[in-house]
């Protein structure tokens, strides 16, 4: 029997065991310190410290790009507290302001935890995971009919024999969910937090009207997705020696590279263009301290070998 | 005992299990009537939804272990003898596959995952031990579907904790090229045709290492590679009669399969070569395309590292090249293999090579090279991203997606539906 190690072509679709529906952008992440402030403008900042006239000074003439660093895991949850900051305004009774600044225009955000120096903040990547997707999940707390909710719904689609759900889409903001017969419901597509609250309540209210007592109960985010470019490309095989415990390189099977980081705990896909996925987050966070954990990383693959 | 779902007769929630002479039943407690009967095996989650099951998707986790070890085990072992592998692999497999069908994760998976797991087993051993293997190779060998033995091989990495180190591209070109009948006269080989296994092998590494060093292996399926790049060492060894062989024709005499992506990897192979081409002084005379510099491919690999510095820009500021002085000096006709002396300039301004770099392309991937154009998703407004979540939403925007009374009953009537 001689060695054959002929393949058939239909062994060469790709496959991604990982099902992301995931639109990576080929746009800069680079961001204008307006929309970095935004971003974060959800964040309860009121458990900073102080920040001294030293702080001040020295945080004020760094480059305003550099922010993530700062975010630990030490955020607030947002569960159905609803105890989101507004979004427009960066003033926080109690906490340290950063600087007076003019309305509109964001100060640049300080560095949260006192013990990083200087010097570390300027190797931060300037680079910002823009998020994705986010999936939540919410109790309506009510038996549901999902045939007569496919009936008099609009944007519903249900089929029993393929899966036990109704699957409804609002178009503002674009997300879709899954209505289960138990009340319980699913939201996918979002790109933040804020969207994917608001778009669960739609769903919730669009139940309401159809007649059932849906409330709104246990809303809580369990997947957030983001993505970002790191603009050089990366030696996937040089990788996967150098962190062979932590990550995943099977061109048979997916383009990308699989890291799975252990703090936080995050899955990282990393491709040779240098675009890099993060899901399995809770919170944005950990995104960003993800992203910022395997930048340096991916920076000692930056030279052709 | 109540049983969760809904009656399909009369929609009641009281479903019993109950007993008719020792055979289960599923009844309504309120008409009657019968849901399910008998069922001889289910998965877990179909169990609940009281579907049936085909036997080989079913978990047959009633199965005793022994019987099913003794299957893997069986299949593990004539897997090593097909593949001619030492004996030592064959117990390192067993011993993986006993540890597998302790866990849960297997113990209660479908008999179709079942069958691939010896196979997995085969496989994490092979490349643990450097054994150039393919997922292809043991897909083809068991009739697997490789997505079912993608997940078996994930899930068995994951549970047994088994770090798998990567292909070896180089370990897979001496065994891909065993396969190919090229090296023997056999009654469909013209003579011209015939290669020796040395030399094919070594032009072969020799452009597979170029491929790697381009860009051109990253993230792709290995294979295709390495066909693509046996096919124009084989050509470039006796140019003459085997130019005007395609590629298709090429596999067929081999007796290998062409695999698909092995068109586009040639075709990104003679691009480099050609740009390479370009930088080779003696070669700057001839208008060379993709069949010409087929008969230059020795010159080129010998050359390799000069030409790749020369013929595509290094993008990167750190980076200690520097081509524009030197670019003349091989033009000088020395020809020798050293390379000229390259001029370290750190702090060179990019500005200085743009000129140059213009006119070279950039040594990347090709996916950044001829990006896809994507629609770029909408910037977030500043409306969108000062939501909080908590915004009033108004009735007319629900309204608008429930259907009115007309609507409903056209659905109805169309659904057919009272």
């Amino acid at each position: 029997f001689k060695d054959d190690f002929s393949t058939s072509p239909h062994l060469f679709t790709p496959m991604s065991p990982y099902d992301l529906e995931l639109p990576i952008q080929t746009a800069s992440q680079l961001r204008e310190p307006k929309e970095l402030c935004t971003d974060f403008s959800s964040v309860d900042l009121s458990f900073l410290p102080d920040v001294t006239q030293d702080n001040k000074e020295q945080n004020l003439s760094e480059d305003g790009h550099e922010m993530q660093k700062e975010l630990d895991g030490s955020l607030p949850t947002k569960e159905d507290s609803g105890g989101f900051m507004d979004e427009s305004s960066l003033s926080h009774p109690g906490a340290a302001q950063p600087s007076p600044e003019a309305p509109g225009v964001c100060p640049p955000l300080t560095p949260m935890t006192p013990m990083t120096p200087a010097t570390s903040a300027s190797e931060s990547s300037g680079i910002v995971p823009q998020l994705q997707n986010i999936v939540s999940t919410v109790n309506l707390a009510c038996k549901l009919d999902l045939k007569n909710i496919a009936l008099h719904a609009r944007n519903a689609e249900y089929n029993p024999k393929r899966f036990a759900a109704v699957i409804m889409r609002i178009r503002q903001p674009r997300t879709t969910a899954l209505i289960f017969s138990s009340g319980k419901m699913v939201c996918t597509g979002a790109k933040s937090e804020e969207q994917s609250r608001l778009a669960a309540r739609k769903y919730a209210r669009v139940v309401q009207k159809l007649g059932f007592p849906a409330k709104f109960l246990d809303f809580k985010i369990q997947n957030m997705v983001g993505s970002c470019d790191v603009r050089f490309p990366i030696r996937l095989e040089g990788l996967v020696l150098t962190h062979q415990q932590f990550s995943s390189y099977e061109p048979e099977l997916f383009p990308g590279l699989v890291y799975r980081m252990v703090k936080p705990r995050i899955v990282l896909l990393i491709f040779v263009s240098g675009k890099v996925v993060l899901t399995g987050a809770k919170d944005r966070s950990e995104i960003y301290e993800a992203f910022e954990n395997i930048y340096p990383i991916l920076k000692g693959f930056k030279k052709p070998s | 005992m109540a049983a969760r779902g809904r009656c399909p007769e009369c929609g009641s929630g009281s479903l019993v299990e109950d007993a008719h002479y020792a055979q289960q039943q599923l009844v309504c407690a309120a008409c009657g009537c019968v849901l399910s009967e008998g069922l001889l095996t289910t998965t877990y989650t179909d169990e609940e939804h009281l579907r049936e099951v085909a036997y080989s998707q079913s978990t047959g986790q009633k199965e005793q272990q022994s019987r099913c070890l003794q299957r893997g085990t069986r299949r593990v072992q004539d897997l090593c003898k097909v593949l001619q592998l030492p004996a030592a692999f064959e117990e390192t497999a067993v011993s993986y596959l006993q540890r597998a069908l302790q866990l849960p994760a297997f113990h209660l998976a479908s008999l179709e995952k079942k069958e691939l797991l010896g196979g997995c087993c085969v496989f994490v051993t092979c490349r643990q031990r450097n054994w150039p293997l393919t997922m292809g190779t043991v897909c083809s060998l068991l009739y697997a579907r490789q997505e079912l033995f993608a997940s078996v091989y994930l899930s068995l990495q994951r549970e047994l904790g088994l770090s798998v180190p990567a292909l070896s591209l180089a370990d897979l070109v001496t065994t891909h090229l065993n396969s190919f009948r090229l090296f023997q006269r056999t009654a469909d080989v013209p003579t011209p045709f015939l290669e020796d296994k040395e030399q094919l092998l070594a032009r072969t590494m020799g452009l597979v290492e170029l491929a790697s060093e381009t860009w051109l292996v990253t993230g792709r399926h290995p294979v295709p590679i390495v066909t693509a790049a046996a096919f124009l060492a084989w050509q470039s060894l006796q140019p003459g009669p085997r130019l005007s062989c395609p590629l298709a024709r090429f596999c067929r005499l081999a007796g290998v399969d062409l695999p698909p992506p092995a068109h586009l990897r040639l075709k990104e192979l003679l691009e480099i070569l050609l740009g390479m081409a370009s930088q080779l002084s003696w070669l700057r005379s001839f208008n060379l395309d993709r069949r010409t510099v087929v008969k230059h491919i020795g010159d080129l690999l010998q050359h390799r590292v000069f030409l790749l510095r020369n013929a595509f820009s290094q993008q990167h500021e750190d980076e200690q090249q520097d081509t524009t002085p030197g670019q003349d000096c091989p033009g000088q006709g020395s020809g020798s293999p050293s390379p000229p002396p390259v001029a370290l300039q750190q702090g060179r301004p990019l500005a200085g090579r743009g000129q140059h770099a213009g006119t070279l392309r950039p040594l990347l991937p090709p996916c950044l090279i001829h990006p896809r154009k994507r629609p770029r998703a909408a910037a977030p407004s500043a409306a969108a991203v000062a939501l909080t979540g908590d915004e009033p939403i108004s009735d007319s925007e629900i309204e608008q997606y429930l259907r009115s009374p007309e609507e409903i009953r056209a659905f109805r009537k169309a659904k057919g539906w009272p």
